[in-house]
């Protein structure tokens, strides 16, 4: 049986499987991306575990949480606990670290990881993994969705997969992370109702960083040789590359000089 | 508990285009590297620097691939003084396979680490040996006896490279 598991994905190479098999990979945030991303990711067969989240299921999930059923929003189960059992479910000899609190609160354990996979809300956030991410030589890969209502025109659902890489362009020199937005979201703090958020762009957009992840650590593409902003248009139902990053001048990151590797030190970006 | 040592693409390609120049007599190349080991009970080591060992601190010796002065390993000691880090001693193999250290290298190199150890008895000090694309490495944590291989060498960025040590 082990040998016919994987047979519809040796194309990846003959090293993929190991190279997939050794590397530890981090999820920030459960929800309706991170359990998209956890699922995948057993199924390609990822051993090794870190995950991040320290809230329950309940109700309001269950229109996307693809690891929960109705009886764990009944229980409030954690998260974290209902990624693990996903894992297992598919993966039994996986090895799933659970932090069931802030990803800040655990740092010694996202250091760890060879990959990780940030679905995280907010800018501010965003922006605090990436620094650590930086810090400790970690491809960050960020996916996230929004849904913008303007006026009486249709809602404009939209979403983004970034991957920063260590020495690479960043999500402030593609324009994703700026001082303008991350006031915006400072000033609405408190303030704001619960942000839409629905199964299937939650499903696009980790698929497509789940890709990123098995393309990384085996390179079977060949191809993956700079930093990846795709852009989703969840009206049209299409994932292109961003014109911030197919007209980027080629100048250098300047947020993450190469040589600040260690121990984060915070400024202001 | 794993043993994980980073570099970052831009140091690592540094490294191997350095170790890559010919010397005038000697038939490969020493460097220094040096690296940060965040937290004891992470064990990971990030690496930081590098320093390439000058033209003039070879012995010219027919029977071995390289040999460095005295002053070679003063220079690498005092950049663990300076840079309160520790030191890798790196150099490069070109047959190929997988990594691993010569009879030469296994009987020469730990004495030079025993001399970075002595100055920086508080990090992480080795050997780094690169072979291709590939990388391995040799720790000598803090306190231990005697070294451990890590369990990967990562080179981050684009491309993106994880050498895993060879189970046996
Ligand atoms: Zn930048």
């Amino acid at each position: 049986m082990t040998s016919d598991r994987f047979s519809r994905q040796s194309f990846l190479g003959e090293n993929s499987q190991p190279s997939i098999e050794q590397a530890v990979i981090g999820v920030v945030g459960l929800g309706g991306g991170g359990g998209h991303i956890v699922q995948q990711s057993a199924h390609v067969g990822f051993l090794h575990y870190r995950l991040f989240d320290r809230d329950s299921a309940d109700t309001s999930n269950l229109n996307r949480l693809v690891t929960a059923t109705e009886a764990d929003a009944e229980a409030e189960t954690l998260k974290t606990e209902l990624a693990r059992r996903r894992i297992l479910s598919i993966r039994s000899e996986a090895t799933v670290d659970v932090f069931p609190c802030r990803w800040q609160d655990n740092p010694e354990n996202l250091r760890g990881c060879d990959v990780v996979v940030g679905c995280v809300d907010g800018f501010a956030e965003r922006r605090e993994l990436e620094i650590a991410c930086r810090r400790y030589l970690i491809p960050l890969i960020d996916i996230g969705m929004d849904v913008h209502i303007v006026g009486d025109e249709p809602p404009r659902m939209g979403g983004q997969v970034i991957l920063s890489m260590p020495g690479a362009l960043c999500m402030t020199c593609l324009g994703f992370l700026n001082e303008a937005s991350l006031a915006r979201e400072a000033n609405r703090y408190g303030d704001a109702g619960p942000r839409p958020q629905v199964v299937w762009p939650n499903g696009v957009l980790a698929s497509t960083a789940v890709g990123l992840v098995v393309d990384l650590v085996t390179d079977w593409t060949r191809s993956m040789r700079g930093p990846v902003y795709l852009m989703y248009d969840g009206n049209s139902h299409t994932v292109t590359p961003h014109p911030r990053l197919v007209y980027h001048d080629g100048s250098p990151c300047t947020h993450f000089p190469v040589h600040q590797v260690g121990r984060p030190v915070f400024t202001n970006l | 508990m794993t043993v994980a040592i980073r570099f970052a693409r831009s140091l690592f390609d540094r490294i191997r285009a350095d170790l890559s120049r010919p010397h005038p007599f000697a038939a490969e190349r020493i460097g220094f590297a040096y690296g940060d080991l965040v937290d004891a009970g992470t064990r990971l080591i990030l690496m930081t620097a590098y320093e390439p060992v000058g033209d003039d601190d070879y012995i010219d010796d027919p029977m071995c691939g390289a040999r460095i002065d005295s002053q070679a390993i003063r220079t690498a000691m005092q950049g663990v003084l300076n840079r309160r880090q520790g030191a890798f001693h790196v150099h490069m193999h070109r047959w190929p396979g997988q990594p691993f250290l010569s009879k030469t290298d296994a009987a020469e190199i730990p004495d030079i680490v025993t001399g970075l150890r002595r100055v920086g008895t508080t990090f992480a000090n080795g050997i780094l040996l690169l072979h291709d694309i590939e990388c391995a490495g040799w720790v000598w944590l803090p306190g231990a006896e005697s070294p451990v291989e890590a369990d990967s060498v990562s080179v981050v960025g684009f491309p993106f490279h994880i050498s895993r040590r060879v189970q046996e």
